[in-house]
């Protein structure tokens, strides 16, 4: 109960917190200004597409380690976390492909731009389609499980060497805004809590789906013991 | 006889096996040759309204590694297909080896069949695209090794993590469109530095040196690290 509890906390504040995210990042952080001082609208954007990514790639690990516990231990809950996990990478990896899109179309001009964060993103997005495909194209349950479990931490090792390498390759197109030191506090602030709210927002999508998940197979339990 | 000894029968005793039986049948590398030639008259069509002007040269990399990405999911697909179907996988488990050894043994024997489809296919497309001349600005024999130095690195983590996939993949409803889905995401960060490597071989120029052995360093790198992982998780793969 108390797990319920925390979970509908998480999901109400986080829900909060990313909505003052969004006023603060148009009423709160100054504007970004182009070098011939035009307002960068488009920047705004940032506050809600770096939080959203990085929120992608932390649940994923969440897939790889709950892929190895479940190598460890064979208990089925840690494969339902994984699936699970897995699900919310790839409602957040699209919020950051279009998210990024619609900045990408802003800044440079055209849709689709084959710009290291980018292919990393459209790897990442391919290499959770391909999970699922692979879960429903598996009959048996505990094999099923398994070839999750070991795709996923493929996967996950994959992902960051997809970027690693893309980045290796020049490339001058996307901006890199935290080495640069080029954010102000009130910016530096507004992102944080952005970000804060949006990992909020993961965990309660998490528990909320686990949850379901859950009931689901208690409800399978129970009519199979009917059934008997 | 010590462990190690024993290992290496098992290994090399696996390896005959697929070496063998491919000589008698041919299957895989006619299979695979003649899928290469395909992809090679789609080319043409591809090329067909860029003109003269238009310098092959440019992409020969990518169209090299295109062709083998597409054939080797093939072959791979192949490999594992006939271990299943006749049961070998099964009696495979059965017998006192190692899954390592196993997975090294299949590994191996994909490796040494898409060398061979490799340095067949490599003049074949030379002959057809390159053969005009244009502007030669390296020695034939460096662009050679330098050539062979990339094909063998890529070939090594295609061989390596798509045995991995490929195993997965014949105990799908999907099979081979699995395969694929799974292959080519996890290949990317391969095939990036595989192109660019090659391409500084066959383009040569400014800086080519350096592009190339910081593609071959790269290449080295996502071998040994998926290998690793590869190695580590056959087991739970075979035994599911």
């Amino acid at each position: 109960m108390t797990k319920n509890r925390l979970t509908m906390w998480f999901l109400g504040l986080g829900g909060l917190i990313t909505t003052v995210t969004f006023f603060m990042a148009f009423f709160y952080a100054p504007p970004s200004l182009f070098r011939d001082g035009r307002i960068d609208f488009a920047q705004k954007i940032f506050y809600f597409h770096v939080p959203v990514a990085e929120a992608s790639f932390l649940v994923f690990f969440f897939t790889a380690f709950y892929g190895v516990r479940f190598l460890m231990t064979r208990r089925k809950e840690f494969d339902t976390k994984a699936r699970v996990a897995t699900e919310v990478t790839l409602v957040f990896v699209v919020l950051t492909l279009i998210t990024g899109d619609l900045w990408t179309k802003f800044e440079w001009g055209a849709w689709w731009v084959w710009e290291p964060r980018l292919i990393t993103y459209f790897i990442m997005t391919l290499l959770v389609i391909a999970y699922f495909v692979l879960r429903s194209s598996v009959e048996d349950e505990e094999r099923r499980a398994v070839y999750a479990a070991v795709f996923g931490i493929l996967a996950f090792i994959d992902a960051p060497i997809s970027f690693a390498i893309t980045r290796l390759v020049p490339s001058g197109f996307h901006p890199v805004v935290l080495k640069s030191g080029g954010l102000e506090p009130p910016m530096l602030l507004t992102f944080i809590i952005g970000q804060i709210g949006m990992l909020m927002l993961g965990y309660a999508i998490f528990r909320l789906r686990m949850g379901e998940e859950v009931t689901r197979e208690r409800l399978e339990t129970l009519k199979a013991a009917l059934e008997d | 006889m010590t462990g190690a000894a024993l290992s290496w029968r098992q290994f090399k005793a696996i390896l005959r096996k697929d070496i063998v039986m491919e000589l008698r049948t041919k299957e895989m590398l006619t299979s695979m040759g003649l899928y290469t030639l395909l992809t090679m008259v789609i080319y043409q069509v591809a090329l067909s309204q860029t003109g003269s002007a238009f310098n092959v040269r440019l992409i020969a990399a990518g169209l090299l590694w295109l062709a083998f990405v597409f054939t080797s999911m093939l072959g791979l697909n192949r490999s594992l297909v006939h271990e299943k179907d006749q049961g070998v996988l099964d009696a495979l488990l059965l017998s006192p080896i190692d899954r390592p050894i196993i997975f090294f043994a299949k590994a191996v024997g994909n490796f040494v069949f898409l060398m061979v489809v490799e340095i067949i296919s490599l003049p074949v497309f030379w002959f057809l695209f390159l053969s005009g001349g244009g502007p030669a600005s390296v020695p034939i024999f460096t662009t050679l090794w330098q050539l062979l130095f990339a094909l063998v690195l890529g070939s090594i983590g295609i061989a390596g993590v798509g045995t991995l996939l490929a195993t997965m993949s014949v105990n799908t409803t999907g099979k081979d469109f699995v395969l694929a889905l799974l292959f080519i995401p996890l290949m990317y960060p391969l095939l990036l530095p595989a192109v660019s490597s090659s391409s500084a071989a066959i383009l040569g120029g400014m800086g080519a040196t350096q592009q190339f052995w910081q593609g071959i360093g790269i290449m080295a790198g996502y071998d040994v690290l998926m290998l690793l992982a590869a190695y580590a998780l056959y087991e739970f793969i075979i035994g599911a």
